[in-house]
C-alpha cells in the first residue's frame, strides 16, 4: 500500500491531474532521476530557496488547472539573481491570474537550471485495445512537427526498450552528433522500464508524460512531468 | 482458472478441424454454391468422417441419406455447417444446443456487416452460443479447411479436388483465401490448415494461434486480419505462439480511410496502426505488407532451413541483379558475405574473376557444356562457411532441355546443404518458368515472382531466427 499512499493522498487535495511537483514526487519514488524541485509560497520563500540551490535557477506555476505552463507565461527560464527571482515570481503569478482567474495556486516551484543537453520525452497513455501503451520521442520539434515516436504496449522488456529508442529517425543525434556529447542510452532504457512498471502497478493512472528528459553522457534526468489519473 | 477455459476452448477447435461427423444444413440443390457444393467438395476431398445433409425436402444426395433436421439425425454430431437464410439461423442454432453440438460453422452471411437488424441477429445467436458452450466460426465466412482429413467443406465449387497438403497455416478474416479463391491444387508448397474468420463472433485470431500452437502439422502461421479482438491477449498469445512457429500478418486498415471500410464489412473496431505494429514487434510477428506476401512469404520457413546469420551469398546472372539483392538485402540487415580466400580461388579456376560476392554465372555461361559449370559453381559457392543464406538465380533459357536439366541437379541438391536457398528464375518464356518453379518447388526448393520478394523472404528468415537465438 505504500506506494498507493501517495497518490491517495494527493488526489484527496485536489483533482485527477496531478502538478509538476506532486508528479516529480510520484517518478523519484519510482527511482527515476528528476531535476530537484521545491516549492515556493512566497516570493521570499522563492528567493531564499533560489540562494540554497545556487543561480542560475527556473520559476514555473505550480497549479493543477494550468496544463501548458510556458505557453500561458507560467515558466521563467536562467534567473540569476535574487531581484530576478523576485520580479520572475510575481509576473507568474500576474500573468496566470489574469488568464485562469479560477485556477488553484499551490505557489511556484523553483529549480536548479541544469546543463543543457539532448531533449527526449517519455510518455503514456491508454490503447482502447492494447490498454497501456509507452511512448518515446526526442523533445521540442521532433514530437510535434515531425511526429519521430515509436510505442510499445506496456509491460516492456528491456530489449523493447532498447528498440523504441533505436527505432526513432533521430537516434544518431542521442548517439552523439557533430561534436554533441552522446546520451547515455542504458539510462533511457531504465527510465522507460521504469515507467512501465510505474503503470503496470498503477493501473488508475491515465496518462504520464516526463517532457523533457535532459539525456547526458553518464545520466538523464526529467526536468518536468505530469500524471494524469483516470 | 485461466488454464481450464483455454484447455476447453483447444478441444472445441479441434471439434471444428478434427470432426468424426459433419452435418449440413443448407439447400441441396445442384449448383456452385451451397450445402450440395459443401457435401460434393468432402466426398472430393476423401473426407474421412461421416457427413449427414439437413434440408426437410430431400431424401438424399450425392448418394447420402438427407434428414429433415438436426435433431432427427440419429448419431452425435461434432460440427455443424449452416448455409440458410439469416433468419433461421437462431433456432438451428437452439437446435444444435439440444443436441448438444459443440462446433458451428455460420456461412451465412447479412449479419453485423449488413444492418442493424443483421446485427442484432448476430447477438442473438452469440448469446445462443454461450449459454450452450457452442464454438462459432462465422457468420459471413467460407469456412475452414484440414488438407490432412479431406475436411474441405467449401461452399464454393473450387473445381479441383485437394488442397495440396503441407505445413502452412493460412487465416483471414476474408473468403479471398479460400479453396475457391487460391489455386490450392497447384500450390507446390502445401497447406495445413484453413480458417475464414469472417465476421468473428466468437472463435477470433487467438483462437486460432492457440489452436494452431499446438498442431503438429503446423509449422507456420500466416494470417490476414482486418481487426483484433483483444489486443492484450492477442499480444500475450502471439508472443508465446511465434517464439515456437513463425506467424507472419497482413492486417489492412492502416489508413483512416482502410480502417472506417473495414469497420462496415466486418463490424469490428480500428486499431490504431501504430500501436498495432509496436504489438508486432514485441510479439515478434513478421509484419507484411502485401496481400501477395500472405502466400509466398511462408513459403521460406516451410521448405527451407532457418539462416544461422546474415551472410547473404549470390549467384546471379549479370551484376545488376546482384547490386539490386545488395540493396534490398540491407533493408533486413542482410550483408554481403565475403567468400573465403579457398573458394574465391576454387572459383576462378572454374573460370577467370567468378570469385567475387556476386558469383555472376553469366560469362561463363558462354562456355560448353553449361549445366557442369552450372553444378559445380553452385556446390562450390554453398560450400563456403562465410555465407548464412543464398540469392539463387536461374535463368531458364528458351528450351526446354535446361528445364530437366536443372530438375536432375537440383534433385542432387536435396538436402546438400543446410544454407536457406530463395530462388528466383527468369527467361524469355513464361510456361518453361513456371514449369521449372513447381518442379523446384515439389523438390523443396522456394520459387519467388521477384528479386524483392526473394530477398524478404531471406530477410525475415534471418531475423526470425535471429529473435529466437536471442530468447534462447
Amino acid at each position: 500500500m505504500g506506494k498507493l499512499s501517495i497518490f491517495d493522498q494527493i488526489k484527496k487535495e485536489g483533482g485527477s491531474i496531478f502538478t509538476e511537483f506532486e508528479s516529480k514526487r510520484i517518478l523519484k519514488q519510482a527511482g527515476i532521476l528528476v531535476g530537484e524541485t521545491k516549492l515556493a509560497k512566497t516570493s521570499k520563500e522563492a528567493v531564499s530557496l533560489s540562494q540554497k540551490m545556487g543561480f542560475p535557477v527556473v520559476l514555473k506555476i505550480v497549479s493543477p488547472d494550468v496544463v501548458h505552463k510556458s505557453d500561458s507565461g507560467g515558466v521563467k527560464l536562467s534567473i540569476n539573481s535574487a531581484a530576478e527571482v523576485k520580479k520572475a515570481y510575481d509576473e507568474i503569478l500576474k500573468k496566470v491570474r489574469k488568464q485562469f482567474p479560477d485556477a488553484v495556486v499551490h505557489g511556484v516551484s523553483v529549480q536548479k537550471m541544469l546543463q543543457p543537453a539532448t531533449e527526449v520525452i517519455v510518455g503514456t497513455s491508454k490503447d482502447p485495445q492494447f490498454g497501456p501503451v509507452i511512448m518515446f520521442g526526442l523533445g521540442g520539434i521532433f514530437v510535434e512537427l515531425l511526429k519521430d515516436i515509436s510505442f510499445r504496449v506496456i509491460p516492456v522488456e528491456q530489449r523493447d526498450a532498447q528498440e523504441m529508442i533505436q527505432e526513432i529517425k533521430g537516434y544518431p543525434l542521442l548517439q552523439g552528433y557533430r561534436g554533441k556529447e552522446p546520451a547515455s542510452i542504458p539510462a533511457l532504457v531504465e527510465i522507460i522500464l521504469k515507467i512501465s512498471k510505474l503503470i503496470e502497478e498503477n493501473p488508475q493512472i491515465k496518462e504520464l508524460e516526463l517532457n523533457p528528459i535532459l539525456a547526458y553522457r553518464n545520466k538523464a534526468i526529467a526536468v518536468d512531468a505530469r500524471i494524469i489519473l483516470e | 482458472m485461466e488454464g481450464e477455459v483455454s484447455e476447453s476452448e483447444r478441444s472445441a477447435l479441434s471439434l471444428f478441424f478434427e470432426p468424426q461427423s459433419v452435418a449440413v444444413v443448407g439447400s441441396l440443390r445442384e449448383g456452385y454454391f451451397g450445402g450440395y457444393v459443401v457435401i460434393k467438395t468432402l466426398l472430393n476431398a476423401g473426407f474421412e468422417g461421416r457427413i449427414y445433409p439437413v434440408n426437410p425436402s430431400y431424401q438424399e444426395v450425392l448418394g447420402l441419406k438427407a434428414y429433415p433436421s438436426i435433431k432427427e439425425i440419429p448419431e452425435k454430431i461434432d460440427l455443424v455447417l449452416i448455409m440458410i437464410n439469416r433468419r433461421f439461423v437462431p433456432n438451428v442454432l437452439r437446435e444444435c444446443a439440444g443436441k448438444g453440438i459443440k462446433a458451428v460453422i455460420v456461412v451465412a452471411d447479412g449479419f453485423a456487416e449488413r444492418d442493424e437488424e443483421g446485427a442484432k441477429l448476430q447477438n442473438e445467436i452469440v448469446e445462443i452460443a454461450r449459454k450452450a458452450g457452442i464454438r462459432i466460426i462465422g457468420p459471413n465466412t467460407a469456412g475452414i479447411v484440414n488438407s490432412a482429413n479431406g475436411l474441405t467443406p467449401d461452399p464454393y465449387e473450387p473445381g479441383y479436388k485437394k488442397v495440396k497438403s503441407g505445413t502452412v497455416a493460412i487465416c483471414a478474416q476474408t473468403g479471398m483465401i479460400n479453396p475457391q479463391a487460391f489455386p490450392y491444387a497447384d500450390l507446390h508448397y502445401g497447406v495445413s490448415k484453413i480458417c475464414d474468420f469472417g465476421n468473428k463472433c466468437d472463435v477470433d485470431e487467438c483462437d486460432l494461434l492457440e489452436y494452431l500452437e499446438n498442431d503438429p502439422a503446423t509449422k507456420v502461421i500466416t494470417m490476414y486480419l482486418e481487426s483484433i479482438r483483444d489486443g492484450r491477449r492477442f499480444l500475450e498469445i502471439s508472443k508465446r505462439v511465434a517464439a515456437q512457429k513463425p506467424v507472419l500478418i497482413l492486417k489492412s486498415g492502416r489508413t483512416k480511410e482502410g480502417a472506417k471500410v473495414s469497420a462496415s464489412h466486418t463490424g469490428a473496431l480500428a486499431v490504431d496502426d501504430q500501436i498495432f505494429n509496436a504489438a508486432c514487434k514485441q510479439a515478434g510477428i513478421i509484419r507484411l505488407e502485401k496481400f501477395r506476401e500472405l502466400f509466398e512469404l511462408p513459403k521460406i520457413f516451410s521448405l527451407q532451413p532457418l539462416p544461422k546469420g546474415n551472410r547473404l551469398g549470390m549467384v546471379t546472372f549479370t551484376g545488376g541483379v546482384g547490386v539490386l539483392a545488395i540493396d534490398e538485402g540491407a533493408k533486413y540487415g542482410l550483408s554481403v558475405a565475403r567468400l573465403s580466400p579457398e573458394i574465391t580461388k576454387k572459383l576462378n579456376a572454374i573460370f577467370p574473376d567468378l570469385g567475387k560476392s556476386v558469383v555472376d554465372i553469366g560469362p561463363p555461361m558462354a562456355v560448353n557444356n553449361y549445366m557442369t559449370i552450372y553444378s559445380e559453381i553452385l556446390k562450390t559457392v554453398l560450400e563456403d562457411g562465410t555465407i548464412d543464406c543464398l540469392f539463387n538465380v536461374i535463368w531458364t533459357s528458351p528450351f526446354e532441355d535446361f528445364v530437366k536439366e536443372y530438375v536432375k541437379f537440383y534433385k542432387e541438391m536435396q538436402g546438400y546443404d543446410q544454407k536457406t536457398i530463395a530462388t528466383w528464375i527468369y527467361g524469355p518464356s513464361i510456361p518453361l518458368i513456371n514449369a521449372l518453379s513447381s518442379r523446384m518447388e515439389d523438390l523443396g526448393f522456394p520459387v519467388f515472382s521477384d528479386l524483392e520478394i526473394a530477398i524478404k523472404a531471406l530477410g525475415i528468415a534471418y531475423q526470425y531466427s535471429n529473435r529466437k537465438k536471442g530468447e534462447e
